[in-house]
C-alpha cells in the first residue's frame, strides 16, 4: 500500500542523510521526496511516499521516531482514519 | 548547528570555571571530568593532537593523592581496541565509556565497536578528530565522511560545525548516551573548533526538542490499575508462566527489582545471551539461557511454557528464529521495554508496557502483593526442576582429548560466579555462556548482536579498568584472539591482571560446525592446523611472565588452579579437542522442539532428520 509520512526536523548538519540512510538500511524504497522550509528556520518539512504493509508502517514510524534529529513523524492517512 | 543551547534550571549552581577562557580542546577535558570520566580509551593523530595535548595538561594539574593520572589515556594497538575497551568498561561499569581518535583511519578503525555497541545498547561517547572545517569535503588528507559512515551506525553523530556549540553538544552526547536505549554517541570534532579560543559555560545542553519529548514521554510512564489489572488478570489464568529476561533488564540496573518479582510470585526465569547476570543462574528458578545455543531445559521450558514476561528482550533471530513457532503453547505475552519500536516487532504481544523497567516491576509487584495476588505454581515448579535435572547440560567425560566444556567448568568452580568474563565470537562463546554462572548483572561481556570476532580481549581491558580489584578472564578462541592480538601488549603495559585462556581448536570451530551440518563437511578456510602461531611464545614475547599450553587432561585441575593463582597477567592456551560441538542446536529454520541435543544431553524427541544428515555426511 502506498503511504505518505510527514516529518519535522532538525536543521542538522547530516539530518536529512540519517531518515534517508534509516530507510535504506531497511530496505524501505522511498518513491517521492520533498524537503521543505519551515516557518522556524531551524525546522524543515519532509514529505515522503513509500509502498510498504501496515505492519512494516509501523515499525518505519516507531524506528523514524528514534533518529535524535527528528521532532515529529506523522502519518496522515492514520490520523484521519483515527 | 541551529540547536539552541538548552537553559538549564539551576542558574545559582555556577561551575567553578564558568567564564574561564579554554580552547575547544580545553572545554573537551573539562565536560569529560564534568561527566565524571575516570579513563579514556584512544590512539593519537594530527587531527586530534589539540585534546591529547589537553588530556596531557590536565592529568599534569590533576594527580590525584596517590600519584595517579585523574584521567589516564590508555593506548591501544589499534582503535577498534580502544573502542572495544571503552565498550568493555561501559558494559562492566554501567557508565559511559569514552574513547578519543584521530580523523580518517582512526575514525573509521572505531567503526565496529560503534556499531557493535549500538546493536548491543552500550552507551559510548566516541570523539573523533575532523579535518579543519575549512577542509571538510576537499579529500583532504586522513579525511573520511565520518557524520555519515557513524551516522548509519550510531545513536547519534554530531558534526561540530559552530566551536560555539562545542561544550552543550559534548554534553548532550553524555545524556544522549545514557538515556532512554543507552547507545555510541559519535562527535566529530575538527581540528579549528578544538583549537577556538572559547569561554567555559560549565552547563547548558542542547534543545533536542523532539528526543527529549519522547524521552520524557517514555520515562513518565507509569502502569495503571487497569494494566496492573490486566497483567494478573492473564497470570492468575497462567498454569505454566515463564520470564523471558533480556539485556534490557541489565541496561536498566533493574536486576533487584526481577529478584523481588521473582520472590513474590516465583515465575521461572530464562535468560538471553545479553541477558546472562539479570538473574543468579545458580538460583533454583533460573533456567540459564534460551534460543539456538541455550540449555535443553530453557527451550523446553518456553516449548512448554503458557504465558511469557519478557523483559527488556527482543525475541531476536537467535531466539526467536522462526517466531510464528516461539512459545507455541503462550496463550498470552507481556513485553516490557524502554523502546517502542521493540513492542511487537517481531511477534505480535497482548500486554506491553514501554517505560522504565525498575518502576514497572516494583509496580507489578506492589499491586500484586495489595491485592493478594499469587500464582499457584508447584507443578510447573515440579516440571521445571525435572527438565533441568533430565536434561541438564553433559559432555563426554571420557573423551582422550581435553573437553572445552570441562575446562570452563573446572574455572568456573574457582570463580563462583563472581568473575567478570569477556569472550570471542564463536563457540568457545557459546561454551562460556552456558558453562559459566553469573550471580550479577555485568560480569558478562559479549558481543550478541554483532557476534565481533576480536572482541574479548579489548573488552576485558576495558573492564578491568573499571573494575581494578576483579577478576576479569577473557575466554577467548584461538581465531578470534588474533583478531585484536596487538592488545596483548597492552595488558602487560598496563599491567593488568588480567586472565586470558584461548580455547584452541586449529580454527574456526564454529564455522566447521556449520560447515559439518550444512556443507558436507567442506572446511573452506576455516582450518588453521597449517598455521604457524605458537601462542605461548607470542604471549611471552608481549610481557606475560606465566604463559602455558595445557595439552593434557591429567593437568587441567592444577594447571587452572595455578593460571588463576597467578599475581599478574596470565596467559592460558588450551589445546582442546577440535571436534567438540556447541550443543544444545536450535538450527535456522528449525523450532525448540526440533533442537539437537547432541549425544550427552537428553532429548524428549526421536533423533531428528537433520542429525542423521548431519553426522553421515562425511
Ligand atoms: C569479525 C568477524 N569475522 C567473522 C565472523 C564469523 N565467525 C563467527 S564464529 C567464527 C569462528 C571463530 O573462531 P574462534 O575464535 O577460534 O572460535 P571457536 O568457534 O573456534 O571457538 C567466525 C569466523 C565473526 N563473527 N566476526
Ligand atoms: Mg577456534
Amino acid at each position: 500500500m502506498n503511504h505518505t509520512l510527514s516529518i519535522l526536523l532538525q536543521n542538522e548538519a547530516g539530518a536529512l542523510v540519517r531518515v534517508a540512510g534509516l530507510f535504506a538500511a531497511r530496505g524501505y524504497n522511498i518513491d517521492t521526496l520533498t524537503v521543505a522550509a519551515t516557518l522556524d528556520p531551524a525546522v524543515s518539512r519532509l514529505t515522503l511516499s513509500l509502498q510498504c504493509d501496515d505492519v512494516a508502517l509501523t515499525q518505519i514510524l516507531q524506528q523514524t521516531r528514534k533518529l535524535v534529529d527528528v521532532l515529529q513523524v506523522a502519518h496522515p492517512a492514520t490520523a484521519l482514519a483515527a | 548547528m541551529n540547536a539552541q543551547p538548552l537553559k538549564t534550571e539551576l542558574d545559582t549552581q555556577r561551575h567553578a570555571l564558568a567564564g574561564q577562557p579554554m580552547s575547544g580542546a580545553d572545554v573537551i577535558v573539562q565536560v569529560f571530568a564534568d561527566e565524571g570520566v575516570e579513563v579514556l580509551f584512544g590512539y593519537s593523530g594530527g587531527a586530534i593532537l589539540p585534546v591529547y595535548d589537553a588530556v596531557f595538561r590536565y592529568n599534569a594539574l590533576h594527580l590525584k593523592d596517590n600519584g595517579d593520572e585523574s584521567m589516564p589515556l590508555i593506548v591501544p594497538a589499534n582503535e577498534q581496541g580502544a573502542g572495544f575497551m571503552a565498550a568493555g568498561y561501559a558494559r562492566a561499569s554501567g557508565k559511559v565509556g569514552v574513547a578519543v581518535v584521530t580523523s580518517g583511519p582512526g575514525a573509521t578503525n572505531m567503526v565496529t565497536p560503534v556499531r557493535d555497541s549500538m546493536a548491543d545498547s552500550i552507551p559510548l561517547v566516541v570523539i573523533c578528530g575532523q579535518v579543519a572545517s575549512s577542509s571538510i569535503g576537499s579529500d583532504a588528507f586522513q579525511e573520511a565522511p565520518i557524520s555519515n559512515i557513524m551516522g548509519a551506525c550510531a545513536k547519534h553523530v554530531f558534526l561540530v560545525t559552530d566551536a560555539g556549540q562545542l561544550e552543550a553538544t559534548l554534553r548532550t552526547a553524555f545524556t544522549l548516551a545514557r538515556s532512554g536505549r543507552p547507545g555510541p554517541v559519535v562527535v566529530d570534532v575538527p581540528k579549528d573548533v578544538q583549537n577556538t579560543a572559547l569561554s567555559f559555560h560549565g552547563n547548558g545542553e542542547l534543545a533536542l526538542a523532539g528526543y527529549r519529548a519522547r524521552l520524557h514521554a517514555v520515562e513518565q510512564a507509569a502502569l495503571s490499575d487497569a494494566d496492573c489489572a490486566a497483567f494478573f488478570a492473564a497470570l492468575m489464568q497462567a498454569k505454566r508462566p515463564l520470564i523471558y529476561a533480556g539485556g534490557g533488564v541489565i541496561a536498566a540496573d533493574a536486576a533487584t527489582p526481577l529478584r523481588v518479582f521473582v520472590e513474590t510470585f516465583a515465575l521461572p526465569v530464562t535468560t538471553t545471551l545479553m541477558g546472562l547476570g539479570a538473574f543468579d543462574t545458580t538460583d533454583p528458578l533460573a533456567l540459564h539461557m534460551l534460543g539456538m545455543h541455550g540449555t535443553a531445559y530453557a527451550n523446553y521450558a518456553v516449548e512448554d511454557c503458557d504465558f511469557v514476561f519478557a523483559l527488556g528482550a527482543r525475541f531476536d533471530d537467535r531466539v526467536a528464529g522462526m517466531p510464528d513457532k516461539f512459545a507455541p503453547r503462550a496463550k498470552f505475552i507481556a513485553q516490557l521495554d524502554i523502546d517502542p519500536a521493540e513492542i511487537g516487532k517481531v511477534k505480535p504481544v497482548h500486554w506491553h508496557h514501554v517505560g522504565p523497567m525498575t518502576r514497572a516491576l516494583e509496580r507489578l509487584t506492589a499491586y500484586g502483593r495489595a491485592h493478594g495476588l499469587c500464582p499457584s505454581l508447584d507443578a510447573w515448579h515440579t516440571h521445571v526442576a525435572d527438565l533441568k535435572r533430565v536434561h541438564a547440560m553433559n559432555y563426554d567425560r571420557d573423551h582422550t582429548l581435553i573437553q572445552p566444556y570441562a575446562v570452563l567448568q573446572a574455572i568456573n568452580r574457582h570463580t563462583d560466579g563472581r568473575a567478570i568474563i569477556s569472550t570471542g565470537v564463536g563457540q568457545h562463546q557459546m561454551w562460556a555462556a552456558q558453562y559459566f554462572d553469573f550471580r550479577a548483572p555485568r560480569h558478562w561481556l559479549t558481543s550478541g548482536s554483532m557476534g565481533t570476532m576480536g572482541f574479548g580481549l579489548p573488552a576485558a581491558i576495558g573492564a578491568q579498568f573499571a573494575h581494578r580489584d576483579k577478576l576479569v578472564i577473557d575466554v577467548d578462541g584461538d581465531a578470534s584472539i588474533r583478531m585484536n592480538i596487538g592488545e596483548m601488549e597492552t595488558v602487560t603495559t598496563y599491567a593488568l591482571p588480567i586472565k586470558v585462556v584461548v580455547l584452541n581448536n586449529v580454527g574456526d570451530g564454529m564455522v566447521r560446525q556449520w560447515q559439518k551440518l550444512f556443507f558436507k563437511g567442506r572446511f573452506a578456510a576455516s582450518d588453521k592446523s597449517l598455521h604457524k602461531k605458537d601462542f605461548v611464545l607470542a604471549a611471552q614475547a608481549d610481557g606475560f611472565a606465566w604463559a602455558q599450553r595445557l595439552e593434557r587432561p591429567d593437568e587441567l585441575e592444577a594447571t587452572i588452579a595455578a593460571f588463576l593463582a597467578f599475581d599478574g597477567p596470565a596467559f592460558l592456551e588450551v589445546m582442546i579437542d577440535p571436534d567438540a560441538g556447541v550443543y544444545p542446536m536450535v538450527g535456522p529454520g528449525a523450532s525448540y522442539a526440533q533442537m539437537i541435543t547432541g549425544d550427552f544431553i537428553a532429548s524428549r524427541n526421536a533423533p531428528s532428520t537433520q542429525e542423521t544428515t548431519a553426522s553421515g555426511m562425511f
